[in-house]
């Protein structure tokens, strides 16, 4: 079992696109995956139309297995599960730091629940917390979106140097790239340049563009290639895919 | 990752248009995918094997889907081909799930018809799918069938179950076990058993019971015609030989029961139809064993191998053009139309050991054939000739024929327990005999080429002699074995259970 975070500390960088069309992706290539829905919001469980998981609030995602395992349900698409979310998640950071062992129990219960699939993506909240550490620690690889202005800049620049504080992972796990980028803005043109050199071992090649097909999937309520495949949007994502795959292989 | 929920129902009766909706809850069913009068074959091997292992596979549009007893389907390319060989076939589900159809027989069609397939989804309010089900509808002239293949998604255990029990209880559903569906579809087709157990009862006379199996091995010779006529595979011929050449062992073995003169020109009769076969399939069993002579010789000898193949290929299709033209010509028909009357009938003229009891008269048969072949046996050591082990060979052979042919007359694991050694020893035997033939044949092959360089014959000579020196060493092999194996055969247990139940029975 590997585990991909989709990870950005600031919203609306296109973090559920990323995690639901990568999951897609992953599961049509052959991979059994669970996507986790770690956002109380439940934007992936929207995408994929699964309705909240009742019962597994806070305490039983981390303690009880049968409710976890309970909890996932067969999405519309083969070898793809999701796990939804629950509105309680958003005290998921009180209720962990409140906890022993609070930043390895993410890890711990994905060992033991998830250990039947291939790879699971985990869709997470926007913020720099104790569910993040547990993120960082449970994930083979986080996946984080960079819109090419200068704030997205800054946040980037604020996950690496907190990871590098850490003493149990670090930005090494790190895949940025590129998100919503519209080339003909200047500012996205140099500040993509600028990142290329200053983050060269952390930046991925693909760029995904901002495109109509990826803001859409909120009306199909569907990963972006099962609705326009071939399109500029689905081939991004499936380059993405390809190229964080190579990462997992390698 | 937890494997789906899969069961399939099989229904007999027409395709449903609408699913009960009690049985949905607040769900809705949704179709999709939906065609009409697509042509299907259901496939199987003249044997049944698909069938008898509990699955069904159809063929349309070149694709193949396998229904296994288990509630699965799979399915994969298929060839488009009127006659399949399982080791044809790509990799894939379906040839996985096929694995134990010998590879010697070919998948035919078995019937045919059109299919309706409906895909039905069991969506909530949000459209989100929470069980699937795939439906196949399929009818023949005869008779429909539907076969519900549903299929669950994680965590929604409810629908699944609703559906599965909707589709089980609607009206007029008759549930229906996978391996019956193909015998429903085309129910005038005939069940092929090439071992047909003829019944002996007790005070059955001799004449009753030859008569009995006569009757009962001629329609599995007919019956295998189509399928040498149509070349599907090699055993069509073997099972229709196999099948004259019992009736012909019941002629000589069972002496006296005819008379005389009927007995002779029965076994005429039937010698003449085998011997038609035989040159046939003998070279079925050259190119069945083609890559084991491969793997006999290094490679600087295979060209001759291929040429000689390559001749054989050639001269079974004209040796097979020739059968087709024996079986479909008005002599064979009109001959063994004449002997299949002649065995509904009264039967041929009785002989002087037609009115024995049949037990008294199987045990005087069995012992007499029994002591001979021991006779034979005690004479075999390390400087007999080949000539005796081959008499060994028919001895055992004639014995094994009349042990089976009678078998039903005793009981079970007394049979069992004295064919066991003999099957072993004849397979020793048959595997020196084999081989000895083998020689001579490939020896008169040599002596009928034409000693020039364009027909590639210094090749072939090479090759085929080196093919006999092998084959002759394998010879020396087996034949080293067969004393050991009559010994085992020979035991003190198994003289006293030969005495005892064969030996001095009364009238």
């Amino acid at each position: 079992m590997l585990v991909i975070a989709c990870y950005s500390n600031k919203g609306g960088v296109g973090k559920t696109a990323t995690a639901v069309n990568l999951a897609h992706l992953a599961a049509q290539s052959g991979l059994s995956v669970l996507l986790c829905d770690l956002d109380p919001q439940g934007a992936s469980s929207f995408y994929f139309r699964v309705k909240p998981a009742k019962k597994l609030k806070e305490a039983l995602f981390f303690q009880s297995g049968k409710r976890f395992s309970e909890a996932i349900r067969g999405s519309d698409y083969d070898k793809l599960d999701i796990l939804p979310a629950n509105m309680s998640y958003r005290d998921f950071d009180v209720f962990l730091s409140q906890m022993k062992k609070g930043q390895t129990r993410l890890r711990r219960v994905l060992k033991r629940e998830a250990k039947d699939y291939d790879l699971v993506v985990l869709d997470c909240p926007p913020n720099i917390s104790t569910l993040s550490e547990n993120v960082f620690l449970a994930a083979d690889k986080v996946v984080v979106p960079v819109i090419p202005s200068t704030l997205s800049e800054r946040t980037f620049k604020q996950l690496l140097a907190f990871l590098k504080e850490q003493d149990n992972t670090g930005p090494e796990k790190v895949l940025g790239f590129f998100s919503m980028v519209q080339a003909r803005k200047s500012m996205h043109v140099n500040t993509m340049a600028r990142m290329r050199i200053d983050y060269k071992k952390r930046m991925l090649a693909t760029e995904v563009p901002f495109s109509a097909d990826i803001e859409k999937m909120g009306v199909h309520r569907a990963p972006v290639a099962s609705f326009a495949a071939g399109r500029a949007g689905s081939t991004a994502y499936e380059a993405l895919w390809s190229e964080i795959q190579a990462g997992l292989d390698g | 990752m937890t494997p789906p929920n899969c069961q399939t129902i099989f229904i007999k009766g027409d395709l449903l248009e609408a699913l009960p909706a009690k049985a949905l809850g607040k769900l809705q069913a949704r179709q999709s995918n939906a065609s009409d009068g697509e042509a299907f074959r259901v496939l199987d091997c003249f044997s049944g094997s698909v069938a008898k292992s509990g699955g069904l596979l159809i063929e349309t549009d070149r694709r193949l889907v396998l229904y296994t007893s288990d509630g699965a389907v799979a399915e994969q390319d298929g060839t488009g081909a009127s006659a399949i060989f399982v080791t044809d076939l790509a990799e894939g589900p379906v040839k996985d799930g096929l694995a134990k159809v010998s590879p010697l027989r070919s998948l035919i069609p078995i019937a045919h018809g059109r299919m309706s397939l409906r895909d039905i989804s069991v969506v909530d309010d949000e459209e989100k799918a929470h069980a699937r089900a795939r439906i196949r509808m399929l009818a023949s002239d005869g008779a429909s069938v539907i076969l519900a293949s549903v299929v669950g998604l994680r965590g929604y255990d409810k629908a699944f179950d609703g559906l599965t029990q909707g589709l089980k209880t609607l009206e007029s559903a008759e549930a229906i076990d996978v391996g019956r569906v193909a015998e429903i579809l085309a129910p005038d087709r005939l069940r092929y058993e090439p071992k047909p157990v003829v019944s002996i009862e007790d005070g059955d006379h001799a004449y009753d019971v030859a008569n009995r199996i006569i009757a009962a091995y001629l329609p599995v010779v007919r019956i295998n015609e189509p399928g040498v006529i149509e070349d599907y595979d090699t055993e069509f011929l073997h099972d229709y030989r196999v099948a004259l050449r019992k009736i012909r062992s019941v002629i000589s073995l069972f002496k006296g029961v005819y008379s005389e003169e009927e007995t002779l020109a029965l076994k005429t009769e039937f010698s003449d139809l085998m011997a038609v076969t035989g040159r046939l399939r003998d070279l079925d069993v050259y190119l069945l064993e083609k890559n084991l002579y491969f793997d006999l010789l290094p490679e600087a000898l295979h060209p001759g191998l291929s040429l000689m193949f390559r001749k054989f290929t050639t001269e079974r299709k004209a040796k097979h053009r020739a059968l087709v033209r024996h079986l479909k010509s008005a002599t064979y028909v009109k001959r063994i139309g004449a002997l299949e009357a002649l065995f509904a009938g009264d039967g041929p003229a009785a002989g002087p050991e037609a009115g024995l009891d049949a037990e008294v008269y199987a045990s005087r048969l069995i012992w007499s054939r029994y002591r001979k072949a021991c006779k034979t046996a005690a004479t075999i050591g390390v400087d007999t000739s080949d000539d005796d082990v081959h008499e060994l060979r028919i001895r055992c052979k004639k014995l094994r024929y009349l042990m089976e042919l009678f078998g039903g007359l005793y009981p079970e694991v007394v049979m069992g327990g004295l064919l066991k050694p003999l099957k072993k020893l004849q397979n020793n035997l048959g595997l020196f005999n084999d081989f000895s033939v083998q020689q001579i044949s490939l020896q008169d092959y040599l002596d009928g080429l034409k000693p020039d360089a364009k027909g590639g014959y210094t090749e072939q000579a090479k090759s085929i002699g080196a093919l006999i020196a092998t084959l002759h060493d394998r010879q020396v092999e087996e034949r080293g074995k067969v004393m050991a194996n009559f010994a085992r055969f020979d035991s003190p247990e198994i003289r006293d259970t030969f005495r005892t139940h064969f030996k001095g029975k009364a009238a």
